[in-house]
């Protein structure tokens, strides 16, 4: 049995059924305001204590030069906006936070889907061989960071005993300028490829098998069959896992922090460590606001780019 | 209307409130029992339990005042305590940071009380007694606002072992001995190195070698000294031994200096006490030597301190400058060194029969009247530190040229201390 909730419409009473709504002629819908203030009010509360006024006041920081509990806090427009763009460090961050997310995206995008559909059916080993791909994604990236820093050490890390053992020389990793980003990608997509993965896995579950029928019906090859069926029948599934990883690959910190602290000579800083290095190493709160806006305004800029060209319309 | 209105405002405020933690409390009055203070320190090493010594038997003795310290990272003090002590929500007394010049930042925002109890009395700071580098350090514009929490030398750790194995006798007694030891007991098929230098999240070790050179890196008016022709010279040999000679890896972290030398894959490092407990615990045949001296034939080693600071917001100004004057007192700072190896900051105990006889006690001592510190009130000295010095040596280390580097980094520093000339 189906119980549809009684609609209050103009004219008193109620409507038997929902049913009856889309009959008669229509009717404007009294809402009840008052009602849903004061269930929306404890969580607008929360957000805009917590969330909004943070974000609208670290404007109001970049703004200044800012540093927390000093008697005055000079203003100084776009001062801060402008310094940034005259600071290598900042350029230095915005290259490495672009570097990370472009290569860190794309290798996981293109891998959790290989790795979806060679895992895709169901039997006793793919469920293991998934269930070993997703096992980093529920380890937190401090852990994750601290045990990738000890295994990649070139005097004491397992890699490098590897190495060794096959007649080739340790490498340091970590300690290289020109290593060091690319180390630090890679444990990154080792840690989330399962989350993709399993995103992956989900979308292309839900592909109707008859499509796959009609293409090959029509004489459509396996590639083909990826390229018109499977690809654009997963658009949701890709719009969201390139949304979901590029955010937080643009905001990643923890990782970073603990691998490298942002070093060696600033080769692994981003925007996230520099934030966190000018507002707390340095005090310098104001031009930490600034930089963040900038981040929020990169993220704002790539995620309306991202849902432009996944756009997902009905055709699909 | 207006009454759902009014009881939603007053449902959503008891809610926040319930959520923030915010509450009356006990309605005024006084407290009943003895004055509760907290402390946070970034003691998480192996001098933990010297610290933890002091607060019990200050409690111990003390029945109006106890005090609870809370020892968690130094990242994490960094962090909070900003807000913590400007919205008056955080501990009476901290220590804001390992680094002593981190205390100027406090000063500027007011958020720290200048220490007013001083004195020659058992309850008040003896300023007199406490070593006047340390005290010179912790006062701006003519107040105190801190106490050294510790003061530490480095010293010379060698492996005996690694040494015999190189037939070198004893540890090395001039800087010229210590670079031929340094690359004597380099052998890069056995992966060990001969002194390992960390540059990074450490200790400063360079400076060391820079002045046992003949070198600096800032002058008295804070203006960069690493350009000149005495600072590239002090830089040079050490630069040379690391990328030819491979004394020690490069970019090395003070965590991984001392796990090197704690494998017994590195012959020597330059290190403070803290680090003896756990060396003699991995198993190392541990010798401890002064630093040698330099090419003057003068002693010189970095000395390090943490300040001890109170909050501008405590509700207890007396009793938490009490415990400052129990930390700093003869009898805790005796028990503090002889439970952790540290030297004692106060000048009367120098002499103290019961430290000399400790051979670790006595081999940081004796260094104490040698001892600098690392860019000692200079301004912006944290960044000067990650802005220009650590990258300088980073970038030297890694083959790129002394003379562009230092002039480039001078350029960074000179800005950052506002050194004009």
């Amino acid at each position: 049995m189906t119980v549809g909730t009684p609609i209050r419409v103009e004219g008193g009473g109620t409507s038997p059924s929902t049913r009856a709504v889309s009959v008669g002629p229509r009717r404007r819908r009294r809402i009840r305001w008052t009602s849903a203030w004061l269930f929306m009010a404890p969580s607008l509360l929360i957000l805009g204590v917590f969330v909004i006024y943070p974000i609208v006041v670290s404007f109001w920081y970049s703004l200044h030069d800012w540093t927390i509990g000093s008697d005055v806090q000079p203003f100084l427009g776009l001062g801060n906006y402008l310094a940034l763009t005259r600071d290598p460090q900042f350029w230095n961050a915005l290259v490495n936070t672009l570097e990370l997310t472009v290569v860190s995206v794309a290798a996981l995008v293109v891998l959790g889907l290989a790795l979806a559909i060679a895992l895709l059916r169901d039997s006793f080993i793919t469920k293991a061989v998934r269930s070993a791909f997703f096992f980093p994604t529920v380890v937190s990236l401090t852990s994750i960071g601290l045990v990738w820093r000890f295994l990649l050490d070139p005097q004491l890390g397992l890699v490098a005993g590897i190495s060794e053992t096959l007649g080739l020389p340790a490498v340091d990793w970590l300690q290289s300028t020109a290593l060091a980003l690319p180390a630090v990608i890679f444990v990154d997509i080792w840690k989330n490829l399962g989350f993709v993965m399993i995103i992956m896995i989900g979308g292309l579950k839900g592909v109707p098998a008859e499509r796959y029928e009609a293409g090959r019906l029509d004489g459509a090859g396996d590639w083909q069959l990826v390229r018109f069926i499977t690809l654009p029948s997963i658009r949701p599934t890709l719009l969201f896992a390139t949304l979901i990883l590029t955010i937080q690959s643009l905001q990643l910190f923890d990782l970073v922090y603990v691998m490298t602290g942002g070093g060696p000579l600033f080769a692994t800083d981003t925007l996230v460590t520099e934030v966190f290095r000018e507002g707390f190493v340095n005090y310098r709160t104001g031009y930490a606001s600034a930089i963040s806006w900038v981040l929020f305004a990169l993220i704002m800029l790539i995620s309306l780019v991202q849902l432009r060209i996944f756009r997902y319309d009905d055709v699909d | 209307m207006k009454k759902t209105l009014t009881a939603v405002a007053a449902a959503s405020a008891a809610l926040l409130l319930a959520l923030t933690g915010c509450s009356g409390g006990s309605a005024g009055g006084a407290p009943a029992g003895p004055v509760k203070l907290t402390v946070w320190t970034g003691f998480t090493g192996g001098d933990r339990p010297g610290y933890d010594q002091i607060v019990k038997d200050f409690n111990a003795s003390h029945e109006d005042i106890q005090v609870s310290m809370s020892v968690q990272p130094w990242d994490s003090i960094t962090q909070k305590l900003p807000s913590a002590w400007l919205t008056g929500s955080g501990p009476d007394i901290a220590a804001p940071s390992s680094d002593p010049n981190a205390i100027a930042q406090y000063v500027k925002t007011n958020s720290v009380l200048p220490i007013t109890a001083t004195g020659s009395g058992a309850s008040e700071v003896n300023v007199d007694k406490i070593a006047p580098a340390l005290i010179k350090e912790y006062t701006y514009n003519g107040k105190l606002y801190a106490v050294p929490a510790n003061y530490a030398t480095l010293s010379l750790y060698y492996n005996k072992k690694l040494f015999a194995a190189a037939g070198i006798d004893g540890p090395p007694k001039t800087v010229d001995e210590l670079l031929a030891d340094a690359k004597k007991l380099t052998v890069p098929e056995k992966k060990q190195y001969g002194l390992v230098l960390a540059d990074n999240q450490t200790i400063q070790m360079w400076p060391i070698l820079q002045w046992l050179e003949g070198g600096d890196i800032v002058d008295s008016k804070n203006c960069s000294v690493l350009q000149t022709p005495a600072g590239r010279a002090s830089l040079s040999p050490w630069v040379d031994a690391v990328v030819n000679d491979k004394i020690s890896p490069v970019g090395l972290t003070g965590a991984e200096a001392d796990s090197l030398f704690s494998a017994g894959k590195a012959a020597m490092e330059l290190n403070g006490p803290w680090a003896a407990p756990g060396y003699k615990s991995a198993g190392i045949d541990l010798g401890l030597a002064p630093v040698p001296v330099g090419k003057d034939g003068k002693s010189v080693t970095l000395g390090s301190t943490a300040p001890l600071a109170i909050s501008a917001k405590t509700k207890y100004p007396e009793q938490a400058q009490e415990f400052l004057a129990y930390w700093t007192s003869k009898s805790a700072q005796k028990q503090f060194s002889l439970t952790t190896g540290f030297p004692t900051l106060r000048t009367d105990l120098a002499d103290d029969a019961d430290l000399k006889a400790n051979d670790i006690i006595s081999t940081f001592t004796e260094q104490v009247p040698d001892a600098r510190l690392y860019l000692p009130q200079v301004p912006q000295a944290t960044q000067v530190d990650a802005n220009g010095y650590v990258p300088l040596i980073g970038r030297i280390t890694r083959g790129q040229d002394i003379a562009a580097e230092t002039a480039a980094a001078a350029k960074t520093i000179n800005a950052l201390t506002g050194c004009s000339s």
